[in-house]
């Protein structure tokens, strides 16, 4: 199996409204993939099905060729799983330091570390998304890019094997969103394979290896960026239809 | 400062232990009962200011852990530590049982679920035969207050550095964690439902505990006094203002407040329990975080801190 | 059977009084989002004030609601323009903490003010009933019912036609959108607060007249309420009404049927098997942020 992480025929219904429907994809080994789709779209909801922070109403979520979907959350985590949040949740009262510790602590597989070393794997991550002058700081005290780049690196910390990014570049510059780009290709080179959410489609389209698009809850595209981007589907969600 | 604490500590407690034969009667009483509501604090701390999940049905434990010890000695004729064992026994089974539904709750509604439990333990006891029922039960007497007294400081003891153990463990960084943000928590691989329920087991076992030695101090139990509200206001408005989630705060708080509440009571009842009220609403107005929070922002900011405290939460 | 009927008016007589004793508390609840702790003994201070009214100056106490309320209202808006508008942004703990205190503050006061004695509103009227067929209805208790009712029938109305009624209902929904449309919260806030603590201390006033009243119901009467209000839901008055009745009917129910002390086990039971199937409330919709 080379696909790392698979999606079939996943919905999720909310009182009424249809935020997933019958979304089926896969995600390769050591991939980027690409996830884009005007707002209201489901792109969210979808990475919370796979995180475990929300239960599909239908369909399966298989990770490694294990079903996961109907695990809890702090489950997948173990087995891999890590997400950033689009709106961030660090732990207010603890510093930078200790919010990335708790990743070391928790997320991964197999024994876990005492404090110490949790916060020497903590550091490291800091360091890996460039945050590492911040460590004693409270994470309430960062600024908008520095939360982008602590909720990666807490991600980080879990060890996961797929990484769930939901929107990290909202809100930067262009220089900001170049770093981040770098910082994420870093973490593919690791072996990790991404799911990235954005709608920066110029970054997307230079990070991903390929391109899905939700629009109401439905797949309408899967391919290469190029490819997706032109198709007629995806420039009609998007801009509306063409008036002849 | 940490050297302070090394010497300052064991120093404190040295004194502290030594009350029954330098103190008066009087002051060994009040000793007792200082302490075993600052276990009490303490073992709320776990679950209220680690947790961050404020339990009104520690009251339950308490009085779970005062039956614990009256069922086994009276109606079965066991020693007090084999009640305490029982009394320990019951609350840890209550706290799974009845923890895993209720700790599902947010924040408030558990806090009202908690609430509810404890108004109705009372009125369920005093139904059964084997509690005696309305009456109460009559403990045999045991007049040894330096017993008492040294056991309830051991307790303290052992709750304090439980509660140490909690800030460089990771079950009480998991715990913080789920405070701080329960479904992030969650998502970096946290537990939450069982690291939920331990902490309220084990604030519940240090409640039970803290509720046998009163009940067998006092020799006297009935439905009413055991799972007395009161006491649960009594533990949550010590832990506060010494500073929830710290690990001095709810001792000190405790024995500051039973001080001050003491001296005023010598007046008029009503006056100690009025006094506590407005404690609480002076504290979570001016110091939300504690006792422990002001003594460091003093320092930075002197009078000013809590000024600052109010500005950051009002309109 | 005629005891059961006797036993299912009993309960929704008594429901009517839970119901607007529920309703203040669902207000603060659902528009301020304050968790009020302390609503049980607001409703024990309005039983107090009542009291003293008939005591002392002789005033029914059906008449004296108006007076009631006014107090009430205007406690509740100081209280929370003074106190507790410094607490909008605080976590929830800190305001169930502070609630908390004042309802220890309450009780105490009233111990020392009014003492521990057990107290009863008794007015004229208070023994005499009414046949319905085979059912006793007592006067003090129907008369209580029907104004639980009026008020409620009233809020609701208020809610839905008035202007400030509107803002308070747009403030629930969404803060930020009411206030691009000019609703000032700390005015509103304090309005609302007033209007919750008059509703409590009406609440207290019926309750004075069907039953003994003491500085210590606070407590229970708030578990009480929680109770009502998290069955009935917190945005609509009338789901607080079945609510109120429904909880009434299992009340007298248990009583005649089990025993007097498991009437208490029985709404609290019931409280906390909601909060676990179905956080939303049986009937209506509790807030969930």
């Amino acid at each position: 199996m080379n696909d790392i992480l698979e999606v079939r025929g996943v919905t999720r219904r909310f009182a009424g409204l249809v935020a997933v429907d019958n979304v089926s994809f896969t995600l390769g080994q050591g991939e980027i993939l690409g996830l884009i789709g005007p707002n209201g779209a489901g792109k969210s909801t979808l990475v919370s099905l796979i995180s475990g922070t929300v239960a599909p109403s239908e369909g399966e979520v298989r990770y490694r060729d294990q079903v996961i979907s109907t695990l809890p959350a702090y489950r997948r985590a173990r087995l891999g799983i890590g997400r950033t949040f689009q709106i961030m949740r660090p732990f207010p009262g603890l510093s930078v330091l200790d919010n990335v510790a708790v990743g070391a602590l928790f997320g991964h597989a197999g024994g876990h570390p005492k404090l110490a070393q949790a916060r020497e794997q903590a550091r490291a991550c800091l360091d890996f998304v460039g945050l590492g002058r911040a460590v004693d700081h409270l994470a309430d005290e960062l600024g908008g890019p520095d939360r982008k780049r602590l909720e990666l690196a807490k991600a980080l910390a879990m060890q996961p094997q797929v990484l769930l990014c939901d929107e990290v570049m909202a809100g930067l510059n262009l220089v900001e969103i170049d770093e981040i780009i770098e910082v994420i290709r870093k973490v593919r080179a690791q072996g990790i394979s991404v799911l990235v959410i954005e709608h920066v489609i110029k970054a997307i389209k230079s990070l991903s290896d390929r391109l899905l698009v939700l629009h109401h809850g439905v797949k309408i595209a899967d391919g290469p960026p190029d490819e997706v981007l032109a198709h007629p589907d995806v420039v009609h969600a998007y801009l509306g239809k063409k008036r002849s | 400062m940490k050297l302070a604490y090394w010497i300052g500590i064991p120093a404190a407690l040295a004194v502290m232990a030594g009350v029954p034969w330098y103190g008066s009667p009087v002051l060994v009483q009040f000793g007792i009962n200082a302490l075993l509501i600052a276990v009490l604090a303490q073992g709320w701390n776990i679950i209220g200011g680690f947790a961050g999940y404020a339990s009104f049905g520690n009251s339950v434990f308490y009085g779970l852990g005062s039956y614990g010890v009256g069922i086994a000695m009276v109606q079965w004729n066991l020693s007090f530590g084999t009640g305490m064992v029982l009394g320990v026994a019951l609350a840890v089974a209550f706290a799974v049982l009845i923890g895993l539904p209720v700790l599902r709750l947010r924040g408030h509604y558990f806090a009202i679920a908690t609430l509810a439990l404890t108004q109705v333990m009372a009125a369920i006891v005093s139904n059964i035969d084997l509690a005696g029922q309305n009456v109460g039960l009559v403990l045999p007497p045991m007049n040894d207050d330096t017993m008492f007294y040294e056991l309830s400081l051991g307790l303290v003891v052992l709750a304090t550095l439980t509660v140490f153990w909690l800030t460089r463990s990771r079950f009480g960084f998991g715990l913080i964690a789920i405070r701080e943000n329960e479904v992030g928590a969650g998502v970096m691989g946290v537990n939450t439902t069982l690291y939920k329920v331990s902490a309220f087991a084990l604030s519940g076992i240090f409640s039970a505990l803290a509720g046998g030695i009163h009940a067998y101090w006092i020799t006297f139990l009935d439905p009413n006094s055991a799972f007395d509200i009161g006491v649960n206001v009594k533990m949550i408005i010590m832990t506060v203002f010494g500073g929830a989630g710290t690990v001095l705060g709810p001792v000190v708080g405790a024995l500051v407040l039973s001080a001050v509440s003491e001296l005023l009571s010598s007046e008029v009842t009503s006056v100690a329990s009025l006094f506590f009220g407005f404690v609480i609403v002076a504290a979570v107005v001016f110091m939300p975080h504690g006792m422990a929070q002001i003594l460091r922002d003093w320092r930075k900011a002197g009078w000013r801190c809590f000024v600052d405290n109010i500005k950051a939460y009002r309109l | 059977m005629d005891l059961f009927a006797q036993i299912l008016v009993n309960g929704v007589l008594l429901g009517g009084l839970y119901a607007i004793m529920a309703l203040g508390l669902a207000l603060v609840w659902g528009v301020l989002n304050i968790v009020n702790l302390a609503h049980g003994a607001f409703i024990m201070l309005g039983a107090y004030l009542s009291w003293s009214l008939y005591t002392f100056l002789g005033i029914d106490p059906f008449v004296g609601l108006p007076i009631t309320a006014v107090v009430m209202f205007a406690l509740g808006y100081a209280l929370q323009r003074g106190l507790l508008n410094l607490l909008v942004r605080a976590p929830m703990f800190n305001t169930l903490l502070i609630t908390f205190g004042l309802e220890v503050v309450l009780t105490y006061l009233a111990q020392m003010v009014f003492s521990a004695d057990f107290r009863a509103i008794n007015p004229s009227y208070a023994g005499a009933s009414v046949a319905l067929g085979p059912i006793t209805i007592p006067v003090a208790r129907l008369a209580a019912f029907g104004a639980a009712l009026v008020l409620t029938v009233g809020l609701w109305l208020f809610l839905l036609h008035t202007r400030l009624g509107r803002a308070i209902r747009a403030t629930a929904q969404n803060l930020v959108a009411a206030r691009l449309y000019g609703v000032e919260p700390m005015r509103l806030y304090a309005v609302t607060f007033g209007l919750g603590m008059a509703l409590a201390g009406m609440a207290g006033t019926l309750y004075g007249t069907v039953s003994q009243i003491n500085p210590y119901i606070g407590s229970a009467l708030t578990a009480k309420s929680f109770a009502i209000a998290i069955i009935g839901g917190l945005d609509n008055p009338l789901g607080v009404i079945v609510g109120g009745v429904l909880l009434g009917v299992i009340e007298s129910l248990t009583t005649l049927y089990i025993g007097p002390t498991f009437a208490d086990v029985a709404s609290f039971g019931i409280l906390v098997l909601v909060l676990i199937i179905r956080p939303g409330g049986l009937i209506g919709r509790t807030r969930t942020a």
